[in-house]
């Protein structure tokens, strides 16, 4: 499948324009398409060289570390081989995403959701490459699915996410307090939401989860239309969620809107920078694997430092 | 100078400028919702009252607008109406007005008459210094009654004496008057007063005469918009003439037109002025009936018979329609002599006497003498002489047949045995053509008459399809004769020869057949065709005419047929006691029926009647139809058929009209152009629309 790659700003780099990958049906394809790409862009995983168990051996093939030969099966069968290992699976990953209806909102050839759908896609089957187990929770008000993490539920996990349809109202506190309850280990967890809500209520709701030692990693996709208020027409706006419909003359109300947004976005990254909470603002229109590389970039930089 | 519409209906059109408004005004709204994920921030905005119902794109708006105003006001067909270059209808200077006034019977309806009268005061009143106007009375005919003059008293006095006549409805007579006398006015304002009902009756769409431009022409419609009449329409007589006695019944049509039957009209017949019978009869509403009356024996002096019909019906208000005279007349006689040789068999000498006697359309009157005891009072008493087989008379009785024929009489000749070019050497002058040599066609067992001209009034009777089989006597023997160029060939032979022919002498008619009419050289006498032939050709002979038993007022009565009346002066008195006379010497004798009711002529000296014609009103200015005054208006403008308004419009020449009305080009070349320069804002809106479009990804509704 040829795939179209639109060029960022960002030089020297090609990545992958979301409506491309809003063509690609095959979660797992788009997945790796978009990991393989940044992978390579960063040349070296920041997760490499952890600890293997044996799994099995393989042909040695040209290219293959010397190192990993087994010398003692080439001295029974004077053949090359090489050993494979299971990566350690030590590490949970539960990505929880919203699937409220506000999340089907899309001023482009992608939704926001489809675009958080990507995004957790692309973490499912990254963190899957690196051994983590993988799982999965789409909430609205209350848990919709929920795919406990485990090494081999990657397809599971995909396969939730891409049955996955925008529903019902938007709600952080009851699904994140679910969350927490049951979860037994510490884990990653990545939270992709629109986050309609009051900031502190947000934080409240995700802290919870931080303080069971959860490593916790907000995502917050908005569509660019709901960062800018580009329309021109006076209309009445209906509320996606509740139905409800005020008349707006967007003419007059763009700049309080564009602050009051701009406020929003800001105060979110503070109280989760206080909470030491990793966040981050996706806008839907741009590349995702720039932003997953700019984010993990961005996240392992700061591991550093921590 | 102002601007007028012919088709001021267009401008409604207009409204449609409302329609974009209205929807966006009503439905933005409700179109315009558009899906937003939360209204958190926007309900957080300090709420402002704004007008959204508004136009937001006036210039796109004005020129949609204005496009849509000019499209209306060029379909509208606007024209500068500049009054006339020559200061008529509406400019200053003296006036030349013609003023027709429609006084046909069925202006007697209601008060038709009435208003109209008024309305002609009104238009006279306006009479004022050098003005000067024509009162012009029409009907099937028009008269100036008064003027041209200024004098509004002599005019008045003519309008004052004017009364609905008898005759019906013609409008080209009208406005041919009007037209000869506005084209001879010398004042520089012409205008034109049409008072009439506007009965559809009256005009047929034909050709009008075309007003000469600058002409200002006014309609005054004084006819009723719900009309209802019970009248006669015409009346049957059938003669019956069983046992020797002439009868006549009598059946008269009646119609109604009206919303409403009537049921109690009474209809009676009159004789000379005498109620013979009455019946009772309903008439449906918008339909008609027969009454058929007791058969009454025909008196011998002509009789003057009426069918009045009466009834309660109150909106019955023409009058004039309610009665229908006939004449009755003792039968028409032809009187005919036969001469025939003296060596005729008598069984021959019954079919030329036996097919006349039949006859009653007319009745004719047969003396049959044989050759050598005619005498000239025999020639006296006929209309009519036929030479059967035998040469021209001699003497006084050949003198008088000669006279007879001259004057208007017939002679018949049919060509035998014994009549060849030498025995009727003493008629060559008269006969059309020269007898020649028998021709015996025995041995083929005879010849048939090939061709006819059915055409002829002397073989009328054969005219239609398939009427008369002529081909089935056969001829034996027959004479050849040769037609002068300008006789007349009626009929020929198989073989080319001559059969029938015809001359004109004097008043009178001279036939010749080739063969003999008493079945010696033909079995045509035993033929069917033979009784209707012999009849027509009497009948042709003697220039017998049918007597009408009434004619319709505005036809024309030719009195010249009849050899007498020539010779001595005579008159003729109309129903209402106005007399015509014509002397001795008029050899042409016309009367214009004007009046309804019965005339009378008669000789200057006579004190009886010798002819009395019944003259009835045309049933058709019964029909109370109208038509809209503005489709007359349009007929007499020149060169248009552009509606025009009925009121007070103004004619205008082709070229002139055709100039003025050019503007609207102009208007729709400007709307075309604004529509064109709209499209620029309109596109560049439609991609700023677009664009908002794709920011709602079909969620946006677009207005």
């Amino acid at each position: 499948m040829h795939i179209g790659r639109a060029r960022d700003e960002t030089a020297g780099t090609m990545f992958i324009d979301p409506k491309v990958l809003a063509k690609i049906d095959n979660l797992e394809l788009l997945a790796r398409t978009v990991v393989e790409g940044f992978i390579n862009g960063l040349h070296r995983s920041p997760n490499l060289g952890a600890s293997m168990d044996f799994a099995e051996h393989r042909a040695y093939m040209p290219g293959d570390d010397l190192r990993r030969i087994d010398w003692r099966l080439f001295g029974r069968s004077d053949r090359y081989f090489v050993k494979e290992f299971e990566a350690d699976t030590n590490t949970n990953l539960l990505i929880l995403l919203d699937i409220s209806a506000s999340m089907g909102f899309a001023s482009g050839a992608v939704s926001k959701l489809q675009y958080a759908k990507f995004l957790a896609s692309c973490l499912a089957y990254f963190s899957s490459r690196q051994r983590d187990r993988v799982g999965l929770v789409t909430f609205a008000d209350a848990i919709v699915d929920y795919v406990p993490p485990a090494a081999k539920h990657l397809n599971i996990v995909l396969q939730t996410i891409a049955r996955a349809t925008p529903q019902g109202q938007g709600s952080l506190d009851a699904p994140l307090n679910q969350v927490a309850e049951h979860a037994r280990r510490r884990q990653i967890v990545v939270l992709i939401s629109d986050l309609y809500d009051e900031p502190e209520r947000i934080v409240r709701a995700v802290a919870r989860l931080r303080n069971r030692g959860n490593d916790l990693i907000v995502l917050h996709v908005l569509d660019p239309a709901e960062l800018d208020l580009p329309f021109d027409d006076a209309a009445n706006f209906e509320d996606m969620e509740t139905g409800e419909a005020i008349p707006v003359v967007p003419g007059l109300l763009r700049d309080q809107y564009r602050t009051l947004v701009a406020d929003h976005t800001a105060t979110l990254a503070r109280l989760m920078r206080e909470e030491r909470i990793d966040y981050a603002l996706f806008n839907t229109s741009q590349p995702l694997d720039h932003a997953l590389f700019a984010y993990l970039a961005d996240r392992q930089r700061l591991s550093r430092t921590r | 100078m102002s601007l007028t519409f012919l088709a001021p209906l267009f401008l409604l059109g207009i409204l449609a400028v409302a329609v974009p408004v209205i929807v966006h005004l009503v439905n933005r709204e409700r179109r315009n919702a558009v899906a937003f994920p939360s209204l958190m921030f926007l309900r957080r905005v300090p709420f402002r009252s704004v007008r959204r119902q508004r136009i937001r794109h006036w210039l796109l708006f004005a020129m949609r607008t204005l496009a849509l105003i000019l499209l209306a006001a060029a379909f509208a067909r606007p024209f500068l109406d500049r009054g006339d270059r020559n200061a008529t209808a509406a400019g200053a200077g003296p006036r030349e007005l013609v003023v027709l006034l429609d006084r046909s019977y069925s202006m007697g309806y209601g008060d038709r008459w009435t208003r109209a009268t008024a309305a002609a005061e009104r238009a006279l009143a306006g009479l004022s210094g050098a003005d000067r106007a024509t009162l012009v009375l029409f009907d099937d005919e028009a008269v100036a009654a008064a003027g041209p003059t200024g004098d509004a008293a002599i005019l008045r006095a003519a309008l004052q004496k004017a009364r609905p006549g008898a005759s019906a409805t013609r409008y080209a007579p009208a406005l041919s008057v009007a037209q000869q006398l506005v084209e001879r006015a010398e004042r520089p304002r012409r205008e034109i007063v049409v008072i009439s009902d506007f009965q559809r009756a009256g005009w047929d769409g034909q050709e009008l005469p075309r007003l000469p431009g600058g002409t200002s022409l006014s309609a005054e419609d004084v006819g009723d918009t719900a009309v209802a009449n019970v009248l006669v329409t015409g009346v049957d007589v059938t003669r019956d003439a069983r046992d020797g006695v002439d009868r006549a019944i009598v059946a008269a049509r009646l119609a109604r037109s009206g919303p409403r039957p009537v049921d109690d009209a009474r209809v009676i017949l009159e004789l000379n002025g005498r109620e013979v019978e009455a019946k009772r009869v309903s008439l449906p509403a918008r339909g008609a009936t027969s009454v058929t009356f007791a058969s009454v024996p025909v008196p011998d002096a002509t009789t003057r018979g009426s069918v009045r019909l009466s009834t309660s019906a109150s909106d019955d208000r023409l009058a004039t329609d309610n009665i229908f005279h006939f004449v009755l007349a003792r039968a028409q006689v032809v009187s005919v002599l036969i001469i025939e040789s003296p060596n005729t068999p008598a069984a021959r000498s019954v079919f030329l006497p036996r097919a006349l006697g039949i006859g009653d359309r007319p009745t004719f009157r047969v003396v049959q003498r044989r050759s050598d005891r005619v005498t000239p009072a025999d020639v006296d008493e006929a209309r009519v002489v036929i030479l059967q087989g035998v040469g021209m008379p001699g003497g006084a009785v050949g003198d008088r047949i000669r006279t007879l024929v001259r004057d208007g009489g017939g002679l018949v000749v049919a060509l035998g045995e014994q009549n060849g070019g030498r025995a009727l050497a003493g008629a060559s002058e008269m006969l059309p053509g020269t007898i020649g040599e028998i021709v015996d066609r025995s041995t083929e067992r005879g010849g048939s008459l090939g061709a006819l001209d059915r055409g002829h009034p002397a073989l009328e009777t054969f005219r239609g399809a398939r009427s008369g089989d002529f081909t089935s006597a056969r001829y034996l023997r027959y004479r050849a004769f040769t037609p002068a160029a300008n006789d007349a060939i009626l009929a020929r032979f198989d073989d080319g020869t001559v059969a029938l022919a015809e001359r004109r002498v004097g008043r009178g008619r001279v036939l010749v057949f080739g063969s003999t009419l008493d079945g010696y050289w033909n079995d045509l006498p035993v033929q069917p065709v033979f009784l209707p032939l012999v009849q027509s050709l009497v009948r042709h002979a003697a220039g017998w005419t049918p007597e009408r038993p009434w004619e319709t007022v505005g036809q024309v009565l030719a009195l010249s047929s009849p050899a007498a009346t020539s010779r001595t002066p005579s008159i003729a008195v109309s129903p209402s006691g106005e007399r015509t006379r014509w002397s001795a010497g008029d050899s042409v004798r016309s009367l214009r029926l004007r009046e309804q009711g019965f005339y009378e002529i008669r000789d200057a000296d006579a004190v009886t009647a010798r002819r009395i014609v019944a003259v009835n009103v045309d049933a058709a200015e019964s029909e109370l139809g109208a038509f809209a005054p503005d489709e007359l208006v349009r007929a007499v403008s020149p060169g248009s058929d552009a509606p025009l308004s009925a009121s007070t419009t103004s004619t205008l020449s082709a070229a002139e009209r055709e100039q003025r009305q050019t503007l609207w080009w102009y208007i729709l070349v400007a709307a075309i152009l604004l529509l064109a320069a709209e499209s620029i804002p309109s596109n560049r809106l439609s991609r700023t629309a677009r664009q908002d479009a794709a920011l709602a990804v079909g969620r946006i509704d677009h207005a």
